[in-house]
C-alpha cells in the first residue's frame, strides 16, 4: 500500500513535469512526426486543399450581413474575384470538342487561360468591405517569435509545388497584435477591413491587403 | 506552527552534505531545462530578426534552408553561385524594387567576408525595419576599403583607418591570405544583434581585385598583380552567390518566385525568407522538443533522488520525531516538517539552477554571438520559461509530499516510543 | 478525585492490529504534587500508560483524565495541544534535537504552546533567561550553553532534556527511564535535581524505572505488573 503510493507521487510528479513540457514544446507539433517539408504534407491537409465553406457563399455575393461575428461577414475566395470576369475566356470561339487530339491551338490556348488567369484583376467593389475568411498562411515577418505580417491564399501548398494563386486570390494581411504559434500553411481565420491596393506597375491594380483585428486557428469540424 | 520553517531549514542545513548533491542535480537539471528552453527562443528570435522586409533570397537551386543560413547568416554549407547576368536581369524586373547582391567565400580571422555594393547600405534592413547606420567612418567607396561589423570591431580592437588583411575561404583551418592586397578599415556599423556585426563588408569589384591572380582558389604562381595595378582589369564579378530582392508589391511574389524558378537560362530558385524559416523551425522543432523531454527527465531523476534522500533519513530520525510529538507536534506538524525539508530543497535548487543559467549565459553570451550573430541575453526568466519553473516547483512539492506522508504515518504508529 | 493530576478508570487498550490487550487496570491515579515511582519491566504495558497519559492513543474502554480534563472528549489535534501544555517528557536517551541549540532545545515546548510560554516568561524576563535559570539550576554551566548537542555528554543531555520538561512549569512531569543511560554514580544526582525542580514548581512527577535502589527515594510505589492485569496473564502464560 505505501510503496504504491510513493509510485504514484513519483509518477505524479513526472506527469506535472511532462505536462509542462508539452506546453512549452514547439506548438502543433508531435514529437515523434518525421522532419517534413512545410508545404508537403502537415498531416491534416494535402496539396492544393481549400477550407470549407458554407457553400452558399459561393453563390451568393458579397452582402454586409447582421450575422457571424459582430459585423465581420464570412466571405468566400470566389468573391474576391470581379463578378463580370470570365475565365472560359481565352477559349471562347474554340470548340474543344471539335479539335483533333495534339491540335496547337488546344494547347495555345491553355496557355492563354493560364496566363489569363494569372493576370487576373481583383474587384474594386471589395474595398472597405469587413471581411471574416479562412485561408492557409505563408509567413513575411515575424516580431521575435510572433507572425507579424503574412499573405494568405485558398489553398495548401500554394507556394512550392503548385503555380501560384492569382493576384486577386491573394490577401497581404499585417496582424494588429503579432500572432504566436503561426507558421507557414497553418490554416486561419482573419477578420478585418479589407483594402483594394492601387500601385503604377504595369500589373494594374496590386492587390488586395487587409490590417486584421483577429487572427485565429481554423478548427476543421470535420475532422475532430 | 510557522517555526516549523526555521525548524525544517535548520533540520535540513544539519544534513547538507546528503542533500546537497541533490540540490546541485535539480540545480543543474533545472538550469538545463531552462537553458534549452531560452536558447531556444533566443535563438529563433535571433534568426527571424536578421532580416527585415526582403521579400526574396535567390540563389542557385540548392535547399532553401541552406541558402538562408549561408546567405543571411553566413553559417553552413556554402552554395553553388549564380551568374552576374541573372542578378541584373533580376533588378530589371518591372516588379522589382531594389535588389542587393551578396558574394560570400573569404573570411578574416574567423568573420565570414561579404562582397556586396551600395543597395546593401541602402536597402539591408533588419529586425523592426531598421536600416543599417554607421557608427563610425563611412561606406567604402574604393576598391581595398572595407566597413565591418560591431562585434568584428569589438573582438579584434579595430579602429577605422587600421588595415587588415583577408583570408581565401572559410574555416578554421590554416588560411591562404590575400596578403598582398591589404584592406583599409574606412567604416564601423552600429550594433545591430544580427550576423551583419560580424562581417566584413567589401565591395564586388574588391572581390573580384583579390582573386584576379589567382585560379581554383590558389594563387598562379609567377603571376603577380599588383594592388594598384588592379583597376586596370574588368573588375565586374562574374558569379555571386545570392541575390536579396524588395518588391514593389509584396503579395505579388508568388508570380515573381515562379518566374525566376521557370527562367530557362539558369537554374535559379528564390525563397521566401518567412516560409524558409519555418521549415528550419519544424526540422529543428523535432530535436528541441527531445532535448526537453530528456532535459525533463533528468530534472525527475534529481527529484527522485531527493526524496529518497530524505526518506531514507527517516528511519534514523523516528527518536527525534517522538520528541517533537512529545513536546506538542501534532501527525499533521510531522507530515509539514518532513514536506516542507523537500520543498526548502528543491526551491533553492531552482534558484540555483537560474542563477548557474544566467552564469553560463554571462560567460557563453560573447562566445555565440562572435559564433553565430545570436545574442542571448541574461535576462530573468521570462513567461514561458516561468511556466516550466513553477510545473518543476509544483513536481518537487508532490514529490515532497511522499517523505511527509511516511513520516506522518511512523509518528501516528510510534508516537512517544518508537520501537527501533 | 477532583484534585488527581492523573486519573485513569477502568482501562483496557487494545493496540491496533493486535487480538489481546496489553494493559487493562481498574485505577491509576496521581495526585497534584505527588511524586510516584513507577516500575515496569518490558512487556508491562509502560510504552502503552506513556501513550494513554500523553493523549497519543485513546483506551477502547475506560477513561483517561488529566487534570481533571477527559482526555476522549478531545480531539486529536486538541490532545497534542494539551499534552504540551501540561505535561513534560524526559526519555531515556536521544532527547535532543541534533540540529537545534541547546537552548531551542529548551525552549522547544514554548514554541508549541502559548500557555506554556506565558508561564516561562514569568519566571524571567524573557524566554532565554527562564531557560539559563532552569540550566543553572539543573547544574548546568553557562560555558555549556553554546555547545552543540552532540558535544555534550550524557549526563549533561539529559540534564538538558530535564531543562525542556521543566520550562513553563507544567503540572505534570514524566520521566521514562531517564536514568538507565547513565552511569551509576550519577543516577543519584539526577534524580536528586529532577525531584528538587519538581518540588519548586509544585509539579507532580511520574518517574519510571526499573532500578529499585531509585525506589527508595519515592514516597509511592507501584508496579505496573500488579495492576495490570494483562501483565500478569503474559507472565503466567
Amino acid at each position: 500500500m505505501k510503496s504504491i503510493t510513493w509510485i504514484s507521487g513519483i509518477i505524479g510528479a513526472g506527469l506535472l513535469v511532462g505536462y509542462s513540457l508539452r506546453l512549452a514544446a514547439t506548438p502543433a507539433m508531435p514529437v515523434t512526426a518525421p522532419p517534413a517539408a512545410v508545404s508537403a504534407d502537415n498531416g491534416q491537409y494535402k496539396v492544393g486543399d481549400h477550407l470549407q465553406q458554407n457553400p452558399d457563399l459561393v453563390a451568393t455575393p458579397y452582402k454586409p450581413s447582421v450575422n457571424s461575428d459582430a459585423s465581420y461577414k464570412e466571405i468566400a475566395w470566389e468573391s474576391l474575384i470581379p463578378k463580370d470576369w470570365d475565365a472560359m475566356k481565352p477559349f471562347k470561339g474554340l470548340k474543344l470538342d471539335k479539335l483533333q487530339d495534339d491540335d496547337p491551338r488546344a494547347e495555345e490556348a491553355l496557355w492563354k487561360a493560364k496566363q489569363y488567369w494569372k493576370n487576373a484583376p481583383i474587384d474594386p467593389s471589395m474595398d472597405g468591405k469587413a471581411i471574416r475568411i479562412p485561408g492557409f498562411v505563408v509567413s513575411l515577418e515575424r516580431e521575435g517569435e510572433a507572425l507579424k505580417e503574412f499573405l494568405l491564399v485558398p489553398y495548401f501548398g500554394a507556394c512550392i509545388h503548385v503555380p501560384p494563386p492569382p493576384a486577386n486570390q491573394i490577401i497581404h494581411v499585417h496582424s494588429a497584435k503579432a500572432v504566436k504559434d503561426i507558421r507557414t500553411m497553418d490554416a486561419v481565420w482573419i477578420n478585418g477591413v479589407l483594402k483594394v491596393d492601387h500601385s503604377d506597375t504595369l500589373m494594374g491594380s496590386a492587390g488586395y491587403s487587409m490590417t486584421s483585428i483577429k487572427v485565429e486557428p481554423y478548427l476543421d469540424k470535420s475532422t475532430q | 506552527m510557522s517555526f516549523l520553517f526555521p525548524l525544517a531549514a535548520k533540520s535540513a542545513w544539519n544534513r547538507r552534505y546528503t542533500l546537497g548533491l541533490m540540490l546541485l542535480a535539480i540545480a543543474l537539471s533545472s538550469a538545463m531545462l531552462l537553458g534549452i528552453e531560452r536558447v531556444r527562443h533566443e535563438v529563433r528570435d535571433g534568426f527571424t530578426q536578421s532580416v527585415s522586409g526582403t521579400d526574396l533570397v535567390v540563389g542557385a537551386r540548392t535547399s532553401p534552408v541552406q541558402l538562408m543560413l549561408y546567405a543571411i547568416f553566413r553559417i553552413g554549407g556554402a552554395t553553388n553561385n549564380m551568374g552576374w547576368d541573372s542578378a541584373l536581369k533580376l533588378a530589371k524586373n518591372p516588379a522589382v524594387a531594389w535588389t542587393i547582391p551578396l558574394s560570400l567565400g573569404d573570411s578574416h580571422r574567423g568573420f565570414p567576408v561579404l562582397a556586396t555594393n551600395f543597395d546593401y547600405f541602402r536597402h539591408f534592413h533588419y529586425g523592426d525595419g531598421q536600416a543599417l547606420q554607421m557608427a563610425e567612418g563611412r561606406e567604402f567607396a574604393d576598391v581595398f576599403e572595407t566597413v565591418i561589423g560591431a562585434e568584428v570591431a569589438q573582438r579584434l580592437h579595430y579602429r577605422v583607418g587600421d588595415h587588415i588583411v583577408l583570408s581565401h575561404g572559410m574555416g578554421s583551418m590554416h588560411l591562404t591570405d590575400h596578403a598582398d592586397k591589404p584592406f583599409v578599415i574606412t567604416g564601423i556599423l552600429a550594433r545591430t544583434g544580427t550576423p551583419v556585426d560580424r562581417t566584413v563588408h567589401i565591395g564586388l569589384d574588391a572581390m573580384e581585385a583579390i582573386h584576379l591572380d589567382w585560379e581554383g582558389g590558389a594563387p598562379m604562381p609567377g603571376l603577380t598583380i599588383k594592388a594598384a595595378q588592379v583597376k586596370k582589369f574588368n573588375l565586374t564579378p562574374k558569379t555571386i552567390t545570392a541575390v536579396l530582392v524588395g518588391l514593389k508589391n509584396r503579395a505579388a511574389v508568388f508570380g515573381v518566385q515562379r518566374d525566376i524558378g521557370d527562367d530557362s537560362s539558369e537554374p535559379l530558385m528564390a525563397v521566401l525568407p518567412g516560409v524558409a524559416l519555418d521549415e528550419l523551425w519544424q526540422v529543428v522543432g523535432v530535436g528541441e522538443n527531445a532535448l526537453l523531454v530528456v532535459s525533463g527527465m533528468v530534472v525527475i531523476v534529481g527529484l527522485a533522488g531527493l526524496v529518497s534522500a530524505i526518506l531514507a533519513s527517516l528511519g534514523e530520525r523516528r527518536r527525534e520525531l517522538a520528541v517533537l510529538r512529545s513536546v506538542g507536534a501534532r501527525p499533521f506538524d510531522i507530515f509539514l516538517l518532513l514536506a516542507l525539508e523537500g520543498l526548502a530543497v528543491m526551491l533553492a535548487g531552482v534558484i540555483l539552477g537560474v542563477i548557474l543559467l544566467t552564469l553560463a549565459l554571462l560567460a557563453l553570451g560573447p562566445f555565440l554571438s562572435a559564433q553565430f550573430g545570436v545574442t542571448l541575453h541574461p535576462a530573468l526568466p521570462a513567461a514561458g520559461e516561468l511556466t516550466l519553473l513553477l510545473w518543476t516547483i509544483l513536481a518537487g512539492f508532490v514529490a515532497s509530499l511522499l517523505p511527509g506522508l511516511r513520516a506522518y504515518r511512523l509518528s501516528l504508529a510510534d508516537g512517544l516510543t518508537p520501537r527501533l | 478525585m477532583s484534585n488527581a493530576a492523573i486519573a485513569l478508570r477502568d482501562i483496557s487498550f487494545t493496540w491496533p492490529g493486535q487480538h489481546t490487550p496489553t494493559l487493562a487496570l481498574e485505577h491509576f491515579d496521581v495526585q497534584a504534587r505527588e511524586q510516584v515511582f513507577v516500575s515496569g519491566p518490558s512487556g508491562s504495558g509502560k510504552s502503552t500508560l506513556l501513550a494513554l497519559i500523553g493523549g497519543i492513543n485513546t483506551a477502547q474502554s475506560g477513561s483517561v483524565a488529566i487534570l481533571g480534563q477527559p482526555l476522549d472528549t478531545l480531539a486529536a489535534a486538541k490532545r497534542d495541544r494539551f499534552r504540551v501544555d501540561h505535561i513534560g517528557f524526559i526519555f531515556q536517551q536521544f532527547n535532543l534535537i541534533p540540529y537545534l541549540s541547546i537552548l531551542d532545545n529548551v525552549l522547544l515546548p514554548c514554541r508549541f504552546s502559548a500557555y506554556r510560554r506565558e508561564r516561562a516568561l514569568a519566571q524571567g524576563a524573557d524566554l532565554l533567561a527562564a531557560a539559563h535559570a532552569l540550566l543553572r539550576s539543573l547544574d548546568l554551566a553557562p560555558a555549556l550553553w553554546t555547545r552543540a548537542v552532540t558535544q555534550l555528554s550524557i549526563g549533561q543531555q539529559q540534564r538538558v532534556a530535564a531543562a525542556r520538561a521543566l520550562i513553563g512549569r507544567p503540572e505534570i512531569v514524566v520521566a521514562d527511564e531517564p536514568t538507565s543511560a547513565l552511569d551509576s554514580d550519577r543516577q543519584q544526582g539526577f534524580l536528586d535535581l529532577i525531584q528538587h525542580e519538581c518540588e519548586q514548581t509544585g509539579a507532580s512527577l511520574v518517574f519510571v524505572s526499573h532500578d529499585q535502589r531509585l525506589a527508595q527515594r519515592f514516597d509511592r510505589r507501584i508496579a505496573l505488573n500488579e495492576i495490570n492485569r494483562c501483565a500478569h496473564a503474559e507472565e503466567n502464560a
